[in-house]
């Protein structure tokens, strides 16, 4: 175990080192030194044009400790040593530097037609679906797509279709992030890649649909915060007594993992959007509007690698299936709005989900602002700026869980209403380079009514090649 | 023999001063208003306008012997505005210690400078007549317009928008008033012609205009990278 985790570590390492060496020479797209006339040449035939693409991101993260005792009947054995009972509590409290992911991106493109696209995750410490013990090589995105597909608030040149198979983000998912942490809505509902196929229409330049066969993400339990928590580890099934999980439970709430495999045998999710986008010409300024929905059947279970609890219906059941949260039939759906507005350098992105998961309800909001301001050249290394942009960014979320837990759990946080606030400032610090400060607040109403809070720092410098 | 080269001075001088005068000034006051001609723009500046005239009868147009320059200093052109004789040359210095590339899509005036670092930089000669669109394919917001005229008879308003054209040829002609962010004002004039003019120009497109990179592609894509941005 301690050599596997040394491993991985020295890999991270040594892609760290890469990363560091190879900096000089990296540089934004737009910014290539290359032959004018050479630079827009188009993959001809069946060679395609290969991109690569490296990222790490350190950080600097420092998270309140927190505790909240839980009622839950642990035997003795079962407690952390010293403790007379069990609690929900920080991840892992206090201040540490951590390298937290290290990218490696590949794309190989046939002309505007056809497209595949590979993200691979090392070390993966903020995404590890859903504990520490879950693998630290992952293969995020893995797709390929015939077509073109438009962002979000950006016109397409003309109408048209594309399909994307494999493993790939949920249409709806934010795909311009200001910040490093997450709300509680893209936590709980689509923060994680899915697998499968997607079909999107643009009918002309401004309306578009889209729909959607896949595996579905299982239904799992994770702090909001960076760390996502230690439940169900292989810690606690040693034969000794009294489990001491190094990252300890977290706050939890119920989110959708990642998916592990596709999954072609079970029922699959079935999503379908319809969508308007308004925009100029220069993709300065836009507007996009989608409303979206999406429906399966949950597993009775679902394996995952790195707990021994098992997805879906399985942990809605809790402990030993007999301390279950108050579910009726075995059905999930969600119908959500996003908003997606560009005015220049200010961008603000909303979501509004609806949930009913087995019967039980709960939706959120969350909303972010950003304003990305250029600096003036003051300073440059390697002919090219350094500080070049500055970009303050502040999200409100919130999560309503309209249900009730059981007597006793082991995690009463799964039905406390909840509100997020995260704000932090982007600085652009060289080519490729940026760091990320910020806050999140999270407050949440306790079973007593009472609220508390569960707060983190969190500083990133990210590094693209 | 002093009292003969003394009559031909005079002559001469009259010659010279008969001369100046049958050259023609035209005076005036650029405004720049805001949409709608409610009241005055604010935020735009006169001294980015240019005025000229263009006779009836076509004057021949020399280009210039030197190039022009346009620089780019702290991420911006300088001039932002330059007006040049049709068939001129335009070196584009670089005097950051940055990368740019310098390019323009304009039709019939479009080039391309590709990357290039701090030094003298590149030149561009135009040989149409025509506004040239400068961008840079790094930097959105560094933005500038080169003139081309085929008249030698142009100037730039003061800060308070005054202007005086002089050395202009008797007879009819066309005078123009260009701003980047208004519709170009004309106005048919025969010269000479007494009296300062009041130009009032509506402003009605923004400093920088929407643009795409020299690719036709948008600037922000590669910051909203989707499947690189998680």
């Amino acid at each position: 175990m301690v050599q596997g985790k040394n491993r991985e570590v020295w890999t991270a390492l040594l892609l760290l080192c890469f990363c560091c060496l190879a900096s000089p020479v990296g540089i934004r797209a737009e910014e290539r030194e290359v032959d004018p006339a050479k630079q827009e040449e188009e993959p001809s035939g069946l060679v395609p044009r290969l991109e690569f693409g490296l990222e790490t991101r350190a950080n600097f993260r420092h998270s309140e400790l927190n505790r909240f005792p839980v009622p839950f009947p642990f035997t003795p054995a079962q407690l952390a040593p010293g403790q007379t009972r069990g609690f929900e509590e920080t991840v892992n409290e206090g201040s540490h530097f951590e390298v937290s992911v290290v990218t490696l991106l590949v794309n190989a493109i046939w002309g505007d037609g056809l497209t595949a696209h590979a993200k691979i995750d090392a070390v993966d410490l903020y995404d590890r679906n859903p504990t520490s013990g879950d693998k630290k090589l992952d293969v995020d995105e893995a797709w390929i797509r015939f077509g073109v597909e438009a962002l979000p608030a950006e016109l397409p040149e003309r109408g048209g279709v594309y399909l994307k198979i494999g493993k790939f983000p949920k249409f709806e998912r934010q795909d311009d992030r200001h910040l490093e942490s997450y709300g509680l809505v893209s936590t709980a509902f689509n923060r994680f890649e899915d697998a499968g196929a997607e079909l999107g229409v643009s009918l002309g330049r401004h309306l578009y649909a889209k729909v959607s066969a896949t595996a579905g993400n299982p239904v799992f339990i994770r702090d909001p915060n960076a760390l996502a928590g230690d439940n169900g580890t292989d810690v606690f099934l040693r034969p000794f007594p009294n489990p001491d999980p190094a990252l300890k439970s977290g706050i939890v709430i119920l989110y959708d993992a990642e998916v592990e495999d596709i999954d072609v045998d079970g029922d699959l999710e079935l999503g379908g959007g319809l969508g308007a986008r308004f925009a100029d010409e220069s993709g300065r300024n836009g507007l996009d509007v989608l409303i979206w929905g999406y429906k399966r059947t949950l597993a009775e279970t679902v394996e995952l690698e790195g707990t021994f609890y098992g997805g879906d219906l399985d942990l809605l059941n809790g402990p030993g299936n007999a301390f279950s949260l108050p579910i009726e039939g075995d059905e999930k759906r969600e119908f959500g709005a996003n908003l997606w507005l560009y005015l220049g350098g200010f961008s603000f992105f909303g979501q509004y989900v609806d949930q009913e998961l087995a019967g039980l309800p709960r939706k959120g909001f969350e909303g972010e602002v950003a304003w990305r301001f250029e600096l003036p050249l003051a300073w440059a290394v390697g002919e090219r700026q350094l500080f070049s942009y500055v970009a303050p960014s502040v999200r409100y979320s919130k999560l309503d869980n309209d249900f009730r837990n059981p007597a006793q759990t082991p995690s009463p946080s799964l039905n406390w209403d909840w509100e997020k606030l995260d704000y932090g400032l982007r600085l652009g610090v060289f080519s490729g380079v940026d760091l990320t400060l910020e806050y999140a607040i999270n407050d949440f109403i306790l079973g007593s009514g009472a609220h508390r809070e569960n707060n983190e720092y969190l500083s990133t410098l990210r590094w693209k090649l | 023999m002093i009292q003969g080269y003394s009559r031909r001075a005079i002559v001469l001088v009259l010659f010279f001063l008969a001369a100046i005068a049958q050259a023609e000034e035209l005076r005036g006051r650029v405004r720049l208003m805001a949409r709608g001609g409610k009241g005055p723009a604010k935020g735009s500046d006169v001294r980015q306008a240019v005025v000229y005239f263009e006779p009836a009868a076509a004057a021949a147009v020399r280009p210039a012997g030197e190039p022009f320059e346009m620089v780019t200093r702290r991420k911006e052109f300088a001039p932002r505005v330059l007006t040049v004789p049709r068939g001129s040359r335009v070196r584009f210095p670089n005097q950051d210690p940055i990368l740019h590339n310098v390019f323009s899509v304009s039709p019939e005036n479009e080039f391309d400078l590709g990357i290039y670092k701090q030094g003298p930089g590149k030149e561009k000669r135009f040989d149409r007549e025509g506004v040239v669109r400068v961008y840079c394919n790094v930097h959105h917001d560094m933005f500038a317009n080169i003139l081309v005229l085929d008249t030698p008879h142009f100037t730039a308003p003061d800060a308070e928008g005054g202007f005086v054209l002089g050395g202009l040829p008797r007879g009819k002609g066309r005078l123009t008033v260009w701003h980047d962010q208004a519709e170009p004002w004309t106005a048919e004039v025969e010269l000479p012609r007494e009296g300062a003019m009041t130009i009032p120009v509506e402003v009605v497109r923004p400093t920088i205009p929407p643009h795409l990179n020299k690719s036709g592609k948008s600037y922000f894509r590669s910051q909203r990278d989707r499947y690189n941005n998680r």
